[in-house]
């Protein structure tokens, strides 16, 4: 049998102990009085700066957790299962209905706070008649174009209907063979989703309790996404695979950039990359003309279950204020979810023009608690039939299949009549 | 009672009261879930909570996503194993020789990955597996070949995760074959050598089967581990591309804890514990034969 | 001087080449967390650090203050946590399974035998079955989120008793029972003469728990709701899920997870590695 060393045993638990009391306690640990807000991606990123003003004036002291948005649904709903929710929640539009039937959201009670609103944005936050959330910012789909490539094949700007676009996007490949035209992540839904909505593809039938995805004009949208890769247009790739997107666009190495508000200040922040001159911004191309686009947009939230809930309110009152939504524009590029605030000269910027007219175009979004997940799951089996793993008839029946299997329990409960 | 019995009791009782109330009492409750509908609706309301037989595993049944991760799941058992089990024979083999100097030195090293968090390291090999900037294709470049895209072909995924694992995992079933191989008889080896057998044949006919069973023991518990791969696609490849690393593991996480369809999630786990159940009875067989329990 | 025999040359090669290509994967994580930001991100990525800089870890570690906020990744208190958590889990557990392991290995009661085979049954569950259902007993208990809670799952040691108990077996009967006639209480007995002979494999349990909670995943990803208890492993999950694209932020804190880890295994590897197989492996 080995010797028994106790002195070396002893002497790495006690380093052991010491180290981890030291280490746990040198961090920010929460101050007493604090409340907790959770955020995801750039809001989440970028919430320390924006309510350093809040507690500067206030007094109250903010918390901040940053979700990354591909685990930020399970973070929410096992949160919400150990009731271990933040006091402030900021979530997109489409969960509003969901958390609120689940019980997380407090209702809106001042009006003050759902006056002023885009009607779209607001019929999106209610529940049952009452709103759950305040929305906060807007973040719609455009296009970012190199200006000079597109010169370069006779064109001034992307056409605005499918059949001109992808005729622009022909001409610019057969130029520039070994890059593409336009980025279009397999993981992300958005672009395939704005397509949908320029459609009009109505996405669901029957009290939003089947799929509607074999219909006509979905799958037209469809045709048309699926397209755009046969034809070397879009490269297949996830977005875990680009590394630097900005980088590839200012190379070249695509033309056309479907993106958010939030682009803008990237591009402002890495102007070496990509000269003033060379880019601009216009709106998504419809089959006859610009429509309704995908958007995340992304609404505040006081808990049910919030510990401080006058400090909560205080803080959503102040996020939402124009001022502060213009704040956030300028910080993180996303647009305001106040009418009042568009009016403003920093809303009157050339550059946000486009963006001025998608937001007056509301673009519809059915209510349903499974609308992410369908939405995710739709994505999935479009990127098999990109891959050519499925046929495009059988991708929709497939799309069809998935929404009328994830939307069971609503089915089962509409019929039941416990849900409208 | 006797004095036995009182302290048998009380040494055992406190550690016996734990696994009860965190593993007896839960498996129990996941059977019950297993057969409900809970999901988010029933977080909601308790009313919208319904029995339903059977039902969660019939839907299963129905989803090809569940056959995919099931299939994947499967994949990765079937590639896997092999791969690691002959890594870590390798290893053992080449640690064994006479002479080879510095032992401990490799054994150390060649252990290491085991020890690291497979978070770190899986970070570390998603960025090493990246098409244009990873080490990889750039050493596949150094030598002429095309890059690979190792993550983001649906066809490459499980086979360049499994690289990641066997390098990760490797260590371990190295030195078991280690001792194993010690205890060779050096006298039928010294015999064989004389008779003239060439290294191969010497494998073959008196290594071979003197490590066979702890070989098969390995190959069997490494299946119920993976079986139970979540953190590699969780952090690598989030389940893709087109859901080819999606494993029963991950499915069961992302239908419980992403959607909270705890039923059905529950369904799962059970399959899961039924694929493991298998695994395990044929390692009890072996082990007993061996006299391992 | 006798020139080394050519197979002699070409295993010893052959094991510095394992060995080499084991560790470059960990040799490149260290390098790049050195490169200043964006140098991996070209193409080809380099192979060593143009300059060595701490900014990586600076921003991984330190609490900065940009536009008037302060941002953290709050990687120091997961690395608190994950050592606290995996102290309490060794220390926990090991007060738990040894006397348990003794007591099933040289203790006679009754319903010992049974309990045995409940145990040995209870190996064939995958942990994974309970999860789902623990997480909602410990809503009701109000651990979600709590350090008991991550910590408690572990101490459901069965693998632990089961190992204790087989490296009992090979203390001789014969010292016990001698103490026991000379009147010694069996809480005597096992502290004063058994302990002492178990130490090794203790030492060695010890190192397998602490490793075994500070590489844990799965269970800490589910409990653990707040970023405050975050530990390292998920900490790290996290952060790798929104900055997929800072190759050297992420190398920095993989080096963070995987340093300290690394230094306990090479400082105790002689006993990790023995306990292994008691014994076998030869230097």
């Amino acid at each position: 049998m080995a010797s028994y060393v106790p002195s070396r045993r002893a002497a790495i638990v006690g380093a052991v102990a010491a180290a981890s009391g030291g280490l746990a306690g040198c961090g920010r640990r929460r101050s007493p009085g604090a409340i907790g807000f959770w955020a995801m991606s750039y809001e989440g990123d970028y919430s320390p700066i924006l309510t350093t003003a809040f507690t500067a004036a206030t007094g109250v002291p903010v918390d901040h957790q940053s979700l990354p948005s591909t685990a930020a649904h399970e973070k929410l709903l096992t949160a919400l299962a150990g009731d271990a929710l933040p006091d402030v929640v900021a979530l997109p539009n489409e969960w509003v209905g969901e958390f609120a039937m689940a019980g997380a959201l407090a209702p809106v009670t001042d009006p003050a706070l759902t006056a002023d609103l885009f009607p779209g944005a607001a019929a999106l936050t209610r529940y049952r008649g009452r709103p759950y959330a305040v929305p906060w910012s807007l973040s719609p789909q455009l296009q970012y174009y190199r200006r000079d490539l597109l010169a370069a094949v006779g064109f001034d700007a992307p056409p605005d209907r499918w059949g001109e676009w992808r005729a622009a996007a022909i001409a610019l490949k057969r130029r520039r063979p070994d890059d593409y035209v336009v980025l279009m992540y397999l993981n992300w839904w958005d672009t395939l989703f704005t397509l949908a909505l320029q459609a009009g593809a109505p996405m669901l039938r029957d009290r939003a309790t089947r799929g509607a995805f074999s219909e006509a004009r979905f799958a037209h949208a469809m045709a048309f996404y699926v397209s755009l890769f046969e034809l070397g247009l879009a490269p297949r790739a996830l977005s875990t695979e680009i590394q630097d997107p900005l980088a590839a666009f200012g190379q070249g190495m695509f033309a056309l950039y479907p993106n958010s508000p939030v682009l803008l200040l990237d591009l402002h922040r890495r102007a070496h990359l990509i000269p003033r001159e060379r880019w601009a911004v216009t709106r998504m191309p419809g089959p006859t003309g610009p429509g309704p686009v995908s958007s995340v947009s992304t609404s505040l939230a006081v808990t049910a279950r919030a510990r401080r809930p006058a400090q909560a309110w205080m803080l959503v009152r102040y996020l939402t204020t124009v001022p502060a939504e213009l704040r956030l524009q300028r910080l993180i590029g996303k647009l305001p979810a106040r009418p009042s605030a568009w009016d403003t000269p920093q809303m009157r910027n050339p550059l946000l023009r486009p963006f001025v007219a998608q937001a007056d175009v509301p673009a519809p979004s059915p209510d349903v608690v499974e609308w992410e997940r369908i939405r995710l799951e739709v994505q999935l089996v479009a990127e098999r039939v990109v891959r050519g793993l499925a046929t495009l008839e059988e991708g929709l029946a497939e799309m069809d299949r998935r929404a009328d299997r994830i939307l069971a329990r609503r089915r089962a409960l509409v019929d039941a009549g416990r849900i409208a | 009672m006797t004095r036995q019995q009182r302290a048998g009791l009380a040494f055992t009782l406190p550690v016996l009261t734990v696994i009860a109330l965190v593993f007896v009492l839960p498996t129990a409750l996941a059977l019950t879930l297993s057969v409900t509908d809970y999901s988010v609706y029933a977080l909601a309301d308790w009313a919208n909570l319904s029995f339903v037989g059977l039902g969660n595993f019939r839907e299963l049944a129905d989803n090809p996503l569940f056959w995919r991760a099931l299939g994947n799941t499967l994949a990765f058992a079937a590639l896997g194993v092999p791969m690691a089990i002959v890594a870590s024979l390798a290893a053992a083999l080449l640690l064994s020789d006479a002479t080879v100097r510095w032992k401990p030195l490799w054994r150390v090293i060649l252990f290491a990955p085991y020890v690291t968090s497979v978070v770190a390291t899986a970070v570390v090999w998603r960025f090493l597996f990246n098409e244009r900037y990873g080490l990889l294709n750039r050493a596949l470049g150094a030598v002429g070949l095309p890059g690979v895209d190792w993550l983001g072909d649906p066809h490459l995924s499980i086979p360049s995760i499994l690289l990641f694992v066997t390098w990760k995992v490797f260590g371990y079933n190295m030195i078991v074959f280690t001792a194993a191989l010690s205890a060779v008889s050096g006298e039928l080896m010294e015999a064989a050598r004389l008779d003239g057998a060439g290294p191969w044949r010497r494998f073959r006919h008196v290594t071979l089967p003197a490590i066979g069973p702890t070989l098969l023991l390995a190959a069997v518990m490494s299946v119920a581990g993976f079986l139970q791969l979540f953190t590699e696609p969780y952090v690598m490849t989030l389940g893709g591309p087109a859901q080819s690393t999606t494993t029963i593991l991950y499915f069961m996480f992302d239908e419980g804890f992403k959607w909270w369809n705890l039923g059905q999630a529950s369904a799962v786990a059970l399959v899961l514990f039924a694929m493991i159940l298998a695994v395990t009875l044929v390692q009890v067989r072996i082990g007993r034969r061996r006299e391992w329990l | 001087m006798r020139l080394p025999r050519p197979r002699t040359v070409v295993m010893n090669l052959a094991a510095a080449a394992a060995a080499i290509v084991t560790a470059a994967p960990l040799a490149w994580m260290v390098l790049v967390s050195f490169m200043p930001r964006g140098e991996s991100g070209t193409s080809p990525p380099p192979l060593w650090p143009s300059r060595w800089s701490l900014e990586n870890y600076h921003e991984l570690l330190a609490r900065r203050m940009y536009d008037g906020a302060w941002f953290d990744y709050r990687i120091l208190p997961a690395l608190g946590n994950s050592l606290w958590v995996a102290a309490a889990a060794t220390f926990f557990a090991l007060i738990l399974t040894v006397p348990a392991g003794y007591a099933f290995a040289k203790l006679r009661f009754r319903g010992r035998e049974r309990l045995l085979q409940m145990l040995l049954a209870a190996l064939v569950v995958p942990g994974q079955v309970a999860m789902l259902p623990l997480f909602l007993l410990f809503r009701e208990l109000g651990l979600v989120n709590t350090y008991a809670g991550a910590v408690l799952p572990s101490l459901a040691g069965i693998f632990a008793v089961l190992f204790v108990r087989q490296a009992t077996l090979a203390v001789p009967d014969e010292m016990i029972d001698a103490a026991r006639l000379d009147g010694a209480s069996e809480g005597r007995i096992f502290a004063v003469i058994v302990l002492p002979l178990l130490t090794p494999v203790v030492v060695t349990l010890a190192l397998f728990l602490f490793l075994a909670s500070w590489n844990d995943f799965l269970w800490p990803l589910i409990v653990l709701t707040d970023q405050h208890h975050y530990t390292l492993p998920v900490a790290v999950a996290s952060i790798s899920r929104e900055h997929a694209a800072d190759g050297e932020l992420m190398m920095a804190a993989s080096v963070v997870t995987t340093l300290p880890i690394l230094l306990i295994f090479l400082a105790l590897q002689r006993y990790y590695l023995t306990g292994l197989l008691g014994g076998s492996v030869k230097g």
